[in-house]
C-alpha cells in the first residue's frame, strides 16, 4: 500500500494529472454551471493571466538563491495603468501604448534583477520592497489630474485594443492560442532545449559548482528577473483587455496565486528543479478551483484562503519528499 | 576605538539623526508638524507598530520574517470588535485579542519550526487564509459604532500623551530586558547568528522559532485591540499593508535581514522614522499614494547600506 | 604514572567499502600533551571526529575516566569534558566574547536572569588561569583575530570542564607570537591536568611541546612513542613507510617549452613565491599536507581566485584567469577538490553533469542544444571511463563515489583541455575505480595534455608522477624527479623541511 502513495506523490506530473480529474470530476458533479462549454471557455481566459504569472515566478524560483518574486502582482499594475494612461490619456495607438507597457515590466525585472545580482541582497526583500514601489507607483500614475487627487481607473479604448482579450478564434479565446500557448511552447523550449536553460537549472540546484563549471550566475539571475518583469507585462496586456479598464490595483494579491501555483506544479523552493509542463497543470487546477468557488457563490477572498492552504500544503509535499531523498 | 565611537558607528545613531533632521524640516515647512494634536497623533499611529515590532524584530534576528502581521491584526480587531460591541469588558477583548494573535503566531511558528516551511511561504500563506476567516466572520459587513466608553485604552491620554505610547514604552522596556537578560532572549540571537552552533550548545531551536512567531502574532493581537479601539471601525481589509510599516520599521532600524543582529530600541527609533515620513508626507500634501514608493525605496537604501558596510569590514 | 583519561581500543571505520580506520589503539593521559601526526588519510581526523562524537566507530571500544562510553553527538562530548578547538570555529560572530563562551550554560541569578557580572568575572577567572588579558571580554566575537578567537573557544572548553582538549593543526592560522601565547596556554592547561590530544604536522613544535606521539599510517597506528625516545627522522620514516608501488608508464612525450609557467605568484594567507613550469606529456604532481595551498594555487590558475602578485605564463604569453569560464575557454581546466559541492549538480542528470560545461560544443550559435550530440557525446564518455549508471538520465547522487567522480572527469575532458588540474581525483573512491581513474590519466597524457594532480596520497603520487612539487604552508618545499620520488623525501619536505638546491630560509 505504501508503495502506490510513493509513486502517486514521488511523480509530480502523475500527481496532478490525478488531482486535475479528481477536482475536475467533484466540481463537475457538485457545482451547477460548472461542466458547461461555455463556461469551460471563459475560464481559460483567467487563467492566462494567472498562467503567465505563475511562469514568472517559476523562472525566478528555479534560479535558487533564496530566489522569489514578491512583485508579480504589482508589476501588472504598474504595466496595466502604464498602457491605460498611454492609450487613454496621452492618446498613443494601442501598439505603441502596449510597447512602452513591456519596456515598463521589463524596467522594473531588471530593477529587481540587479538589486539581487549585483546589489547581492535577498530577493525577499527586495521584491518586497519592489512590490510595494510599483504599486505605489501605479497608483501615482493612475492620477488624473482632471478628475481630482484619487487614482483613477482608464476605460476609453479603441475596439481595436480588445481583440487580445475578448474575442475568440473556433470557440477558443484569443489570448490563450496567440499568447498562452506560444509562451509556454516558448519557455519549455528554452528551459528544455537551449544552453541558457541547462544554466538555468545548473545555478539553482548547486551555485557554487555552477560557478565551477564556467557559468555566469549573476547573468543568469538578473536574466529571469527581467524575464519575470516582462511576463507580467504580457499578463497585464492580457488583463486590461480582457477587462476593459485598466486599474492600478489590478495584480493584489496575484503574487500569493503566483507563488501557489509554482510550488503545487513541482517548482522547488530551493530552486533547481521543475519543469514548465507541471506549472501548466497546476495553471489548470487552481484556475478550475477559483471557477469552480466562483459559481458555488464562495466570495472571492475564500479563493484566497483555500490558495494560502494549498500553498502551505505544497512546500510541506516538497519538503517532504526532498528528505526521504537520499544525497 | 572609545565608546563615543562605538555608539556613533551605530544605525540607531544615524536613524535618530535622520529622525531629527526630518523633524526639524516638517516644523519649518508646516504649520501644523509640531502641534501637540499633530505630535500626539502620530504617536498613536505608530504605537501600534511599534508594538509588533518588537516581536518582528526577533523574528528577522532569527532570519525569518513575516507577512501575516497584518491579517493577525485585522483578526484581533475583529474578535475584539465584537466584544467590545457587545459590551463586554474591555479588558477581556483585550486578553482575547492577544489569545487570537498569540494562537495565530503559534501555528506560524509550529509549520516554519516543524515543517521546514521557509518563512515567507508560510506566513504568506496564513496571511490570505486569515484575511478569509476574517471575512467569514464579518460576512462583508463592518462592525461600527464601538462606544467611546470603552475605547479609552485607544483614545485616553495620559500626561498629553496617548496611552497607547506608554504601552509601548512600557513593552518595549519589558522585552529590551528580556533580550538582554534572559537565556531565551539571547537564544534568539543565538539561532540568527549560527544556528548549528546553537544546536550543538544545547539551545532548543525548535521552541526559540516557536516563540519569536507566537510572540509577534500576540503583540500584533494587541495592536489590533489598539486600533479597534482608536478608530472604532472594523473592516475586511482592517490592517492590510501593516506588516510592511513594521518590517519597515526593523529593517530600517538596523536589524539586518540576514539575521544574526538587531534592537528593539533601533526597530522603535525605525517606526518612528517611517511614522514621521507618513506624517510629513500628509502635511505636505504629498498624496498617500508614494507612501509606498518612499518605504519601498528606504528600505533598500539601507539594506544597501548594510551591505555596502559589512564590505568594508571585511577588507 | 598518571592515570589515563581517555583510551581508543580496537577502534575501526569504514567509509563505503574505503578503510579509514584499522583495529586503532590510543590513550592519553591527565596533563599529558600527547601529539598525533600522519599524513592526510592517515586517519588522524577521522580518529578526532569518533572521540569528539561526531562520527559512530564500526567497531571498538572507548574508556572515559575508566568508565566504558558512547560518545553519540558533539553535545554529549562536550557534556562529558570532551572539547574540540578546530580551524573552523563555531562561534557566534554577532555576540561578544563572553557571551559565546556561556550561551547554553548561561550563569543564572536566583530569578532566572543572566547574570551578566557573574559570567565576566568567571570569564576573566578562566583567562586569568590561562594568562590571557581579558581586555576583549565584550567584543563582538567576529572583531577578533583567528588566534584569539581561538583562545577564547579553549577558554568555553575548560567552563565546559573539559578533561580532554583536541586541538586540531592549531598553529596552521596563527603568527609567531600567537603560538607562542598558545603553548604556554597548553602548559597551563597540563598544570590543570587536562589531556591534550595536538594534531599537527609541524614537527618542530610536537618537540617543543608534547609529551608522546603516535604516528598514523593508512589508518593504522604505527608507532606510539614518548619524545625522548624518537627523533625527526624516525618519525617521519615511519609516516612515510615503504610503499612498493608499480609505477604506472605511459607513452606521453614531455613537451620541449613548458605550456605553463608560474612565476613569484604570491596570495597573502594562502600561497607565497610559487614558481614552477608545467610540460604537455607531463604528469605534475602537487604533494603536501592539508592546507599546504596546492589548492589555492590550482584554484588562481583556474579564475576562481585572483592571486596578489606575480606572473603566469600560458602557451608562452602572459596570463591571468579572470573567470572560471574566461580559463576553460582558453583551455585550462579544474576538476575541484570537493566533487559533491563543487564539482557536481546531484539532483540532476548524469548526461547534464558531463555535458555542462561543453555547451558550446552541443549547442548551435543560437543556444538551442543539440540533443542528438549531447546524448552522443555523454555515451561516449560512459563508455570511456566505464562509468556505472542505469540511464543516461539517471540523477547522480544515485551513483556511487567512483563513478561520480568519473563523472566528473568525463565533464573536464570535454573541455579537451590543454592543460587539466585534478584536485584530489580519487579521494574516497574504491579501489577499482581508482586504478580505472589513473589508466585515464595516462590516456591523456598520452594525448599530448599537461596533467597536474594535487594528491594527498603517496602512493598515488608515487605511482603516477613524473614530477612532485611538494608544498609546505603555502611555499615550495622540494621539486623532486626520477629517482628521488620517494615516500621519505615527500614527506620530509611536506613537513617543512626545505629541499631545494640553492635556498635558504
Amino acid at each position: 500500500m505504501r508503495n502506490i502513495w510513493d509513486t502517486i506523490i514521488g511523480n509530480r506530473m502523475f500527481f496532478l494529472s490525478l488531482l486535475f480529474v479528481i477536482l475536475f470530476v467533484v466540481l463537475s458533479l457538485t457545482v451547477p454551471g460548472f461542466l458547461n462549454l461555455y463556461n469551460l471557455t471563459n475560464m481559460t481566459q483567467y487563467g492566462v493571466e494567472l498562467g503567465l504569472l505563475a511562469l514568472a515566478e517559476a523562472l525566478v524560483i528555479l534560479s535558487g538563491g533564496g530566489g522569489i518574486d514578491l512583485s508579480v502582482g504589482s508589476m501588472m499594475s504598474l504595466v496595466a495603468i502604464v498602457i491605460g494612461v498611454f492609450i487613454g490619456r496621452v492618446g498613443l495607438s494601442p501598439s505603441l501604448a502596449i510597447v512602452f507597457g513591456m519596456l515598463a515590466g521589463l524596467a522594473a525585472g531588471l530593477f529587481n534583477g540587479l538589486l539581487v545580482s549585483v546589489g547581492k541582497i535577498l530577493p525577499l526583500i527586495v521584491t518586497l520592497a519592489g512590490m510595494y514601489i510599483y504599486r505605489s507607483l501605479a497608483l501615482i500614475i493612475a492620477v488624473d489630474p482632471q478628475f481630482g487627487p484619487n487614482p483613477m481607473p482608464v476605460s476609453n479604448f479603441p475596439k481595436s485594443f480588445y481583440f487580445i482579450g475578448q474575442y475568440r478564434i473556433g470557440g477558443i479565446p484569443f489570448q490563450v492560442l496567440f499568447i498562452f500557448v506560444p509562451v509556454l511552447l516558448i519557455l519549455h523550449f528554452l528551459l528544455s532545449q537551449t544552453a541558457w536553460g541547462r544554466k538555468l537549472y545548473g545555478v539553482g540546484s548547486n551555485e557554487t559548482a555552477a560557478i565551477f563549471s564556467g557559468i555566469d550566475v549573476s547573468r543568469v539571475r538578473l536574466t529571469v528577473y527581467a524575464l519575470s518583469g516582462l511576463l507580467s507585462a504580457l499578463a497585464a496586456w492580457v488583463i486590461t483587455s480582457r477587462i476593459a479598464s485598466a486599474r492600478p490595483d489590478i495584480g493584489t494579491g496575484y503574487e500569493l496565486q503566483a507563488i501557489t501555483i509554482a510550488v503545487l506544479g513541482g517548482i522547488s523552493i530551493q530552486g533547481g528543479e521543475g519543469t514548465v509542463g507541471g506549472v501548466l497543470l497546476s495553471v489548470a487546477i487552481i484556475t478550475m478551483l477559483n471557477n469552480g468557488l466562483q459559481l458555488a457563490g464562495i466570495h472571492q477572498i475564500w479563493q484566497m484562503g483555500a490558495l494560502g492552504l494549498v500553498l502551505i500544503g505544497s512546500v510541506l509535499l516538497n519538503q517532504f519528499l526532498i528528505r526521504r531523498r537520499k544525497i | 576605538m572609545t565608546n563615543f565611537q562605538r555608539i556613533v558607528r551605530r544605525r540607531e545613531f544615524t536613524v535618530l539623526i535622520l529622525i531629527l533632521v526630518l523633524g526639524a524640516i516638517f516644523s519649518f515647512t508646516t504649520e501644523r508638524f509640531l502641534s501637540i494634536s499633530n505630535i500626539s497623533n502620530l504617536l498613536l499611529q505608530l504605537s501600534g507598530v511599534a508594538i509588533t515590532a518588537i516581536g518582528m524584530t526577533m523574528v528577522i534576528i532569527t532570519g525569518g520574517i513575516d507577512v501575516s502581521a497584518g491579517s493577525t491584526l485585522g483578526m484581533a480587531c475583529v474578535v475584539s470588535g465584537y466584544f467590545l460591541l457587545g459590551g463586554y469588558s474591555p479588558f477581556l477583548a483585550l486578553i482575547l485579542a492577544v489569545l487570537v494573535g498569540l494562537g495565530i503566531g503559534l501555528v506560524n511558528g509550529t509549520i516554519i519550526a516543524w515543517g521546514g516551511i521557509p518563512p515567507i511561504i508560510a506566513t504568506l500563506g496564513m496571511m490570505n487564509l486569515i484575511r478569509a476567516l476574517m471575512f467569514q466572520i464579518l460576512g462583508g459587513k463592518w462592525i461600527s459604532g464601538i462606544p467611546p466608553s470603552v475605547r479609552t485604552i485607544g483614545l485616553g491620554k495620559w500626561l498629553g500623551i496617548p496611552i497607547p505610547m506608554w504601552i509601548a514604552a512600557f513593552l518595549i522596556a519589558i522585552f529590551s530586558y528580556f533580550l538582554s537578560y534572559r537565556p531565551l532572549g539571547r537564544h534568539v540571537y543565538a539561532v540568527g547568528n549560527n544556528p548549528e552552533a546553537a544546536r550543538v550548545s544545547g539551545v532548543n531551536l525548535k521552541s526559540t522559532v516557536v516563540f519569536v512567531y507566537a510572540l509577534t502574532g500576540a503583540l500584533a493581537g494587541f495592536a489590533g485591540l489598539i486600533n479597534a479601539a482608536r478608530t472604532g471601525i472594523v473592516q475586511t481589509n482592517t490592517g492590510m499593508g501593516f506588516e510592511l510599516d513594521v518590517i519597515a520599521a526593523v529593517v530600517l532600524g538596523g536589524t539586518s535581514a540576514l539575521g544574526g543582529r538587531g534592537t528593539i530600541i533601533g526597530s522603535l527609533l525605525g517606526a518612528f522614522l517611517v511614522g514621521i515620513i507618513k506624517n510629513g508626507m500628509v502635511l505636505l500634501n504629498v498624496p498617500a499614494l508614494s507612501e509606498g514608493l518612499v518605504i519601498g525605496v528606504l528600505i533598500i537604501i539601507s539594506v544597501l547600506a548594510d551591505i555596502i558596510r559589512a564590505r568594508r569590514e571585511t577588507r | 604514572m598518571e592515570t589515563i583519561v581517555l583510551e581508543c581500543r580496537g577502534i575501526s571505520k569504514s567509509f563505503g567499502g574505503v578503510r579509514a580506520l584499522k583495529q586503532v589503539n590510543f590513550s592519553l593521559r591527565q596533563g599529558e600533551v600527547h601529539a598525533l601526526v600522519g599524513e592526510n588519510g592517515a586517519g588522524k581526523s577521522t580518529l578526532i571526529r569518533i572521540i569528539s562524537g561526531a562520527l559512530l566507530p564500526d567497531q571498538g571500544e572507548i574508556w572515559y575516566q575508566g568508565k566504558k562510553v558512547e560518545i553519540t553527538s558533539p553535545r554529549l562530548a562536550q557534556t562529558m569534558g570532551i572539547s574540540a578547538v578546530y580551524q573552523d570555529p563555531l562561534i557566534y560572530p554577532y555576540l561578544s566574547v563572553v557571551e559565546n563562551i556561556f550561551l547554553g550554560r548561561e550563569i543564572k541569578t536566583p530569578r532566572g536572569n543572566i547574570d551578566w557580572s557573574k559570567q565576566e568575572e568567571k570569564a576573566k577567572e578562566l583567562f586569568a588561569s590561562l594568562n590571557i588579558s581579558p581586555h576583549f571580554l565584550r567584543q563582538p566575537m567576529g572583531e577578533l583575530s583567528v588566534g584569539l578567537q581561538q583562545l577564547v573557544l579553549i577558554a568555553k572548553a575548560i567552563a565546559y570542564g573539559a578533561q580532554v582538549i583536541i586541538f586540531d593543526e592549531p598553529t596552521a592560522i596563527l603568527t609567531e607570537h600567537e603560538a607562542e601565547r598558545l603553548f604556554q596556554i597548553i602548559k597551563r592547561l597540563k598544570e590543570q591536568r587536562v589531556g591534550i590530544i595536538y594534531i599537527s604536522h609541524r614537527l618542530e613544535e610536537i618537540f617543543q611541546i608534547a609529551d608522546r606521539v603516535t604516528i598514523m599510517r593508512d589508518g593504522e597506528v604505527v608507532g606510539d612513542y614518548p619524545l625522548s625516545a624518537i627523533n625527526r627522522e624516525m618519525i617521519v620514516e615511519l609516516m612515510a613507510g615503504k610503499h612498493l608501488v608499480e609505477e604506472i608508464e605511459h607513452g606521453g612525450k614531455k613537451g620541449k617549452e613548458p605550456i605553463l609557467a608560474v612565476k613569484n605568484l604570491t596570495k597573502k594567507g594562502k600561497f607565497e613565491d610559487v614558481s614552477f613550469e608545467a610540460f604537455q606529456g607531463e604528469i605534475l604532481a602537487f604533494s603536501g599536507l592539508v592546507g599546504s595551498g596546492r589548492t589555492d594555487v590550482a584554484q588562481a590558475l583556474f579564475g576562481i581566485i585572483s592571486p596578489d602578485s606575480g606572473e603566469i605564463y600560458y602557451q608562452g604569453k602572459k596570463f591571468k584567469a579572470y573567470s572560471p569560464q574566461y580559463a576553460m575557454n582558453q583551455g585550462i581546466a579544474y576538476l575541484p577538490e570537493d566533487r559533491k559541492t563543487q564539482g557536481l549538480f546531484p539532483i540532476l542528470s548524469v548526461s547534464y553533469n558531463i555535458t555542462i560545461s561543453i555547451l558550446r560544443q552541443i549547442a548551435n550559435h543560437l543556444g538551442i542544444v543539440n540533443a542528438k550530440r549531447e546524448r552522443e557525446i555523454a555515451e561516449k564518455y560512459i563508455k570511456e571511463l566505464n562509468i556505472r549508471t542505469p540511464s543516461l538520465e539517471a540523477k547522480v547522487f544515485n551513483l556511487s563515489g567512483g563513478n561520480q567522480q568519473k563523472v566528473v572527469l568525463a565533464k573536464w575532458l570535454g573541455v579537451n583541455p590543454r592543460v587539466l588540474i585534478l584536485d584530489e581525483p580519487t579521494r574516497g573512491i574504491d579501489v577499482a575505480a581508482k586504478a580505472e581513474v589513473h589508466q585515464m590519466i595516462a590516456k591523456l597524457v598520452e594525448r599530448g595534455m599537461a596533467v597536474i594532480i594535487i594528491s594527498s596520497e603517496l602512493p598515488e603520487v608515487l605511482k603516477l608522477a613524473d614530477r612532485v612539487i611538494v608544498m609546505h604552508e603555502g611555499k615550495i618545499t622540494g621539486v623532486f624527479e626520477g629517482e628521488d620520488i620517494d615516500s621519505t623525501n615527500l614527506v620530509r619536505a611536506a613537513t617543512g623541511e626545505r629541499m631545494l638546491p640553492g635556498k635558504s630560509d
